[in-house]
């Protein structure tokens, strides 16, 4: 079963993805379309090929067949470099946990990667600065990961996942590690913040409390996509 | 204890990691405390061949020169004795760095805190053991080396410099202790917490006393110096090596908090991402990189101690063959000394190195999903320890330089062969530091290989 094609043009269209590990097969031809500022949730069981899925469509992984096009261009061929390259630019990411540089401060965490594309130092503080004060965390900039309460440095992730105006912002089990509460204050920041900064947001999650901030939500079962529900923004 | 028992040849036994170019980091630390112990006899055997001289000497001269050479031992292994037990205690931190997650997984499986150190000191214990068994095979082939050495005029006998079955038991005893009480030190967050999660936190800056300690220490001692500058010669020799003693002392005290002045300066002036990483993981934890970089510091020292001996070679006479005897073996054994303190440093920064990737390999793992480059990671290993390294080695010279003007007068920098020589030791420490740090290389990349592709 495949999603119905979004009303307007995809930012982010995969077909046939097929994925398999040794015997064991985790993309079972998958066809997706993700649209400028749609909220999509991946939903599923443990082994469903949700991870696998966000990895093949985020360009971490190469499907064995088939084919992802960032904005019409194909990425899913391209190599290991190009991919490194794509992640930087065109996409931002928040895990459940972890992706924080332990020794660095929130705002250079959130730096980061602006630097890593050439901006320099003090512009990138400073927009870090911008986004960390726009999400809440104005007086925290200077305190590191271990400093700051869970949802605090999910926040934070997300500031460092749109501070180069990403296309496309992937988010694994993001609240995973929060409670219910700071969990759904996480998720009501990060979609309407990814909205309003204009880029898409892709989350993998099996809470059905998570998809709900999602425009839309497919169901995954064996690598295959098995239910959707919802409708594009 | 029964589960205790099974769970060490079970679950807690680390898997192979990594490709064929990849070592693991199981035969790293083995390695460590091998070279830990084969060095660390190779210097205990040294003293005791001079003590064996000072006992039986074969001639008037020996009889004469002996005290001073086995006090001059002595030094050699005190100067030696903690870039080793950094060594043995960085390979113990590796060994449970590889463990960490495993461990911590067992804590929530309902493995108790006191569990979880057995399973830890039997482990840990056990790469000890054998890595000193390996590390007693390592000393006596080492012993045709120093037999090659020649020492008041004559090299060793092997059977001089064999430490004898005493020392051996008690080296196959100490290395497993050092390693269990290190590798427990170092469990102590996965005991903590049982998600295994460390709480990094700002860590306190550096008091400022410590310099101004040293300070005082060091103007008082040439104070000291300048009084005592009538004794005899074989005083003034004694006291060299109580300064020597004092500056490895006051190095070991000043060392990290100047390694986080130096990581301030370099934080503020950074403006790429690895700079950025690599001065905020010194300031991080400056006593870390300290414990990398002491030892080619203490060797650095040495080495400007060292160029000062062609000058006094140069201020003695001809006709004093016991003085000229002496004075070259001062040489040689600084050679030796600094040899053994470069290769011992790298080997702490190449372990020190991979139980870095080890602990960070989810950190890394994440970075890399997110698109940084892995290239990023090699800069900052190569900033991260090439900054302190060269801040250290320069400086440690330096002060051994200035400090030893007032004792030597300018004949010590007038001799350019001493020069040379520090500049060729620190040159090839440099080198031989640096190129240790690149066997993390392939253990990053077998690392992120296996953390980044996981199917759910």
């Amino acid at each position: 079963m495949s999603t119905p094609p979004p009303a307007t043009t995809p930012c982010l269209s995969a077909r046939g993805l097929v994925k398999t590990f040794g015997t064991t097969t985790a993309l079972a031809g998958v066809d997706v379309d993700l649209a400028d500022g749609e909220a999509l949730a991946v939903m599923g069981p443990s082994g469903s090929g949700k991870s696998t899925l966000l990895h093949c469509l985020a360009g971490i992984l190469r499907p064995d067949t088939g084919s992802v096009r960032l904005r019409g261009q194909e990425v899913a061929s391209l190599g290991e470099r190009d991919r490194s390259l794509l992640r930087r630019r065109s996409y931002g990411f928040v895990f459940q946990f972890g992706q924080l540089l332990s020794e660095l401060p929130a705002q250079e965490n959130v730096a980061l990667p602006a630097m890593l594309l050439g901006t320099p130092r003090a512009e990138a503080v400073a927009l870090a600065r911008q986004w960390l004060g726009a999400l809440g965390l104005a007086g925290m900039e200077d305190r590191r990961p271990g400093e700051l309460s869970g949802g605090q440095a999910q926040r934070v992730a997300v500031a460092r996942a749109l501070i180069t105006k990403p296309d496309v912002v992937f988010a694994d089990e993001p609240t995973g590690a929060l409670d219910q509460a700071t969990g759904a204050e996480v998720m009501r920041i990060l979609t309407e913040t990814t909205y309003a900064a204009g880029a898409s947001l892709v989350v993998v999650t099996h809470e059905s409390s998570v998809a709900d901030w999602c425009s839309r939500r497919i169901e995954m079962r064996d690598g295959s996509i098995v239910a959707t529900s919802g409708v594009p923004r | 204890m029964n589960a205790v028992l099974a769970l060490t040849t079970g679950p807690l036994r680390a898997p192979r990691r990594g490709s064929r170019f990849a070592p693991t980091p199981s035969a790293l630390s083995v390695l460590a405390f091998a070279v830990t112990t084969a060095f660390g006899l190779s210097v205990v055997g040294g003293l005791l061949g001079f003590m064996g001289r000072a006992e039986n000497p074969s001639s008037d001269l020996v009889a004469d020169l002996a005290p001073t050479y086995v006090t001059l031992a002595w030094v050699a292994v005190v100067l030696l004795l903690v870039p080793l037990l950094s060594l043995g205690a960085a390979a113990a931190r590796l060994g449970v760095a590889q463990r960490d997650a495993r461990l911590a997984t067992l804590r929530l499986l309902g493995v108790t805190p006191r569990e979880v150190v057995a399973l830890t000191v039997i482990e840990t214990a056990r790469q000890g053991l054998i890595g000193a068994a390996l590390g007693v095979v390592g000393h006596v082939l080492l012993l045709p080396v120093w037999t090659r050495i020649p020492f008041m005029d004559r090299p060793f006998t092997a059977g001089e410099l064999w430490v004898g079955w005493l020392p051996v038991g008690v080296a196959l005893l100490a290395v497993p202790l050092l390693a269990v009480v290190s590798g427990a030190i170092s469990l102590r967050r996965v005991v903590i917490s049982p998600l295994g999660v460390a709480r990094r936190q700002t860590p306190p800056g550096m008091r400022w006393w410590r310099a101004l300690a040293v300070v005082v220490a060091l103007v008082a001692f040439l104070g000291f110096m300048r009084l005592n500058l009538a004794l005899e010669e074989a005083v003034i020799i004694g006291l060299i090596l109580g300064f020597v003693a004092f500056v490895f002392g006051t190095l070991n005290l000043l060392g990290p908090w100047t390694l986080s002045v130096l990581g301030r300066i370099m934080v503020r002036r950074a403006k790429t991402p690895a700079r950025l990483l690599a001065a905020r993981r010194l300031l991080d934890d400056p006593r870390g990189a300290w414990r990398v970089v002491g030892g080619l510091g203490l060797a650095s020292f040495v080495a400007g101690v060292l160029s000062v001996v062609p000058g006094l070679q140069a201020l003695g006479s001809d006709d004093d063959p016991a003085g000229t005897l002496l004075l070259d073996d001062l040489v040689t054994g600084a050679i030796l000394t600094l040899a053994i303190a470069f290769t011992v440093a790298a080997c702490s920064a190449g372990i020190i190195q991979a139980a870095t990737v080890l602990d960070r390999r989810r950190e890394y793992a994440l970075q890399q999903l997110a698109g940084v480059p892995v290239e990023l990671f090699d800069s900052v290993r190569r900033r991260e320890v090439a900054a302190p390294l060269l801040f250290v080695s320069l400086t440690s010279a330096a002060v051994a330089l200035v400090v030893l003007l007032p004792l030597f007068g300018m004949a010590a920098v007038t001799a350019p062969q001493g020069l040379l020589a520090l500049a060729g030791c620190l040159l090839g420490g440099c080198l031989l530091v640096l190129g240790a740090t690149e066997t993390s290389r392939p253990l990053l990349r077998s690392v992120l290989r296996e953390t980044v592709v996981r199917a759910d």
